[in-house]
């Protein structure tokens, strides 16, 4: 099992991963979809996963954003491992350290723009924390400081991907695990979001994005290829 | 930590997203706590209304009725009056007499009564003073006899003719002087012998003198409370079992017994036993109801929980913790509870006003039973809300999300 050959103390690595399996059950079949994956991700790194759709890469994104608990192996996120933590902390280590962004923007319909970039705070808030001046500041961050107010079908694909990139930046998290982000979006749209990630990027911020469209490739430092529940080569 | 305010304001939102869902959903929760509240509003007024009713034809009143004529004499009177805890005691006979005023004649129920009767019977006197016990040809009519029964109306000081007749067949003509007419009591409650409306009262010496008898058929007594009227009533029966030769292994048996007790407390329990029974009837009616509108509400948050599966995946996503989800959906489960309870509350006031209106019964507004209503809304929502928000809150965060 290798995940981060050096366990920096200043948690360097974001997400080590080591000897990760991952099966689902059907009644009493053990179906595996991740046979022992190891990754190491360091703080500051853009990374795609990419493989075709059944290589496991969801199930893979599902272990890192601590959605789902893993059958054999064990994830380390900030340092922590998931596997020695209740569901409660899962939730708040999901709350606090990752930041989803979702293929299909994932907004509360009934909430306006403003209220969906606040939503994780009802659950989770850093002390001392500004939320509502925050969430106005990412709102201008992403060019929507004029649709605040609009409800997501208000707004075109482009903006609700914007609102839920927002959104994932609320809490300040160690890392933006983002799902295809471009998948529903046409090829300008797509720019204007990769764009903004990119800018992220720069800024300092840990990204994994998983993918299937080499495109992509342009944006990241890396890309993970994943086929059939293996890491192929980095 | 989700905080409630933030939970209703969620809840509030996502209602009045599915305004004509809510409002049909909580339809079960209106009826069933406006049954309530207009059956608990209602039963008040009657029981308001028979109270002041069966209290104005008497104060604490004990009816001792004899079964058969020769039964009850002056010795009786005072073996009562000696009771402790009766404060009065008037004899009663009764007869069906002609009634003449200005050559118009009428059959009315005459009451031979003496002075006590007038506080015993709770008499309110519109003009002139009731009988005392040195009247002898003296009468005092009732509120109907003055005004309504015959052609002229009698005001006191006219005179009456009153012909009995004895049970021999011979009949007694005798002139009574008026001497004041009896207020009429907002009665229509009637226990006979009592309510003064369309009755004469007269001297019972009078009475038993013209009917040549000296046996009275009763006797209207009042106790000093209605809280210990049972007892005193008990304490009486003792004595006057005593006193005719009953022996006191049939005190309990009424059938064994020549009289008969009846007291104003007898009266007003079974007047509430029938508005309890009305009562229980129309709570079962709002049960169900109530529980008819919670199986609405479970039903329709099951739905919502459903269509929006994918919200609690990006939730749960998002880092709200499980019993945060299930806060969310008991809240909204509550605050249609809660909103049928307050259209409930409203609609049963108004009915149990305008029912009370049209009964005209006095309007007994049931301040605790809106706390109530409430409560009981609160607790339907919070039950129809456990298993739906329970199922939301155990969703697995990758099942939910893949849903969407």
């Amino acid at each position: 099992m290798a995940g981060c050959n050096v366990q920096s103390p200043e948690l360097n690595n974001v997400i080590d991963i080591q000897g990760l399996k991952k099966s689902y059950f059907l009644g009493n079949l053990e179906v595996p979809i991740l046979h022992g994956i190891d990754l190491c991700i360091k703080k500051g790194e853009f990374v795609a996963i990419m493989g075709p759709s059944g290589s496991g890469k969801s199930t893979l994104m599902n272990m890192i954003g601590c959605l789902d608990r893993p059958t054999g192996g064990k994830v380390m996120l900030m340092g922590r491992d998931t596997n020695a933590i209740t569901d409660n902390e899962l939730a708040e280590l999901r709350g606090f350290e990752i930041g989803f962004v979702f293929q299909n923007f994932s907004l509360i319909p009934r909430l306006s723009a403003y209220e969906n970039v606040l939503l994780p705070t009802y659950s989770n808030t850093k002390d001392g924390m500004d939320t509502s001046g925050r969430a106005r500041d990412l709102l201008k961050l992403v060019g929507l400081d004029d649709r605040t107010g609009h409800k997501p079908a208000e707004l075109s694909g482009g903006q609700r991907q914007r609102v839920a990139i927002a959104r994932s930046l609320i809490n300040d998290p160690s890392l933006i695990l983002a799902d295809e982000p471009t998948g529903n979006l046409d090829s300008k749209t797509s720019v204007e979001i990769m764009d903004i990630f990119s800018d992220l990027h720069k800024k300092g911020r840990t990204i994994v994005m998983i993918t299937h469209d080499p495109e992509m490739e342009q944006y990241v430092d890396r890309v993970v290829h994943i086929r059939d529940g293996n890491i192929g080569n980095n | 930590m989700l905080s409630l305010k933030h939970s209703f304001r969620m809840a509030v939102g996502s209602i009045s997203s599915s305004k004509l869902r809510s409002a049909l959903t909580t339809l079960g929760i209106v009826i069933g706590v406006a049954a309530v509240i207009a059956n608990v509003s209602l039963g008040a007024s009657f029981n308001q209304y028979f109270t002041e009713e069966i209290g104005s034809v008497g104060n604490n009143f004990i009816i001792i009725q004899g079964k058969t004529s020769n039964l009850f004499h002056d010795s009786e009177m005072e073996v009562i009056k000696n009771t402790p805890g009766i404060v009065g005691v008037s004899p009663l006979s009764q007869e069906v007499a002609e009634v003449t005023y200005l050559s118009t004649a009428r059959q009315i129920t005459v009451q031979g009564v003496s002075e006590d009767y007038e506080q015993v019977g709770n008499i309110q006197m519109e003009s002139g003073t009731f009988i005392n016990d040195k009247d002898k040809y003296v009468a005092v009519i009732g509120h109907d006899v003055a005004y309504d029964k015959f052609d002229r109306k009698i005001s006191d000081k006219n005179t009456i003719e009153l012909s009995f007749t004895r049970p021999d067949g011979t009949v007694v003509t005798q002139k009574f002087k008026v001497k004041g007419i009896v207020d009429s009591p907002e009665t229509t409650f009637v226990q006979s012998g009592i309510e003064p409306d369309d009755r004469i009262f007269i001297p019972i010496e009078a009475m038993n003198e013209i009917m040549d008898q000296d046996y009275y058929w009763g006797y209207f007594a009042a106790a000093t409370s209605l809280e210990s009227i049972d007892d005193i009533t008990d304490e009486l029966d003792k004595r006057l079992a005593r006193d005719l030769g009953v022996s006191s292994r049939d005190l309990d048996n009424e059938d064994a017994k020549p009289y008969a007790l009846t007291n104003q407390g007898e009266i007003l329990e079974q007047v509430n036993q029938l508005s309890d029974a009305l009562g229980s009837l129309l709570t079962s009616v709002a049960l169900i109801s109530l529980i008819v509108g919670s199986i609405g509400i479970m039903n329709i948050m099951l739905v919502t929980v459903t269509e929006r599966t994918g919200e609690i995946g990006i939730m749960k996503s998002l880092g709200f913790k499980n019993h945060e989800v299930l806060l969310l959906f008991m809240v909204e489960s509550i605050v249609v509870g809660l909103f049928g309870g307050v259209l409930g509350i409203m609609l049963g006031v108004v009915g149990a006003y305008a029912a009370d209106t049209a009964m005209g019964l006095p309007y007994v507004f049931p301040v605790d039973m809106i706390f109530t209503g409430m409560f009981v809304s609160v607790i339907v929502g919070l039950l129809a809300g456990i298993y739906p928000a329970n199922k939301a809150a155990r969703m697995n965060p990758v099942d939910a999300l893949r849903h969407e």
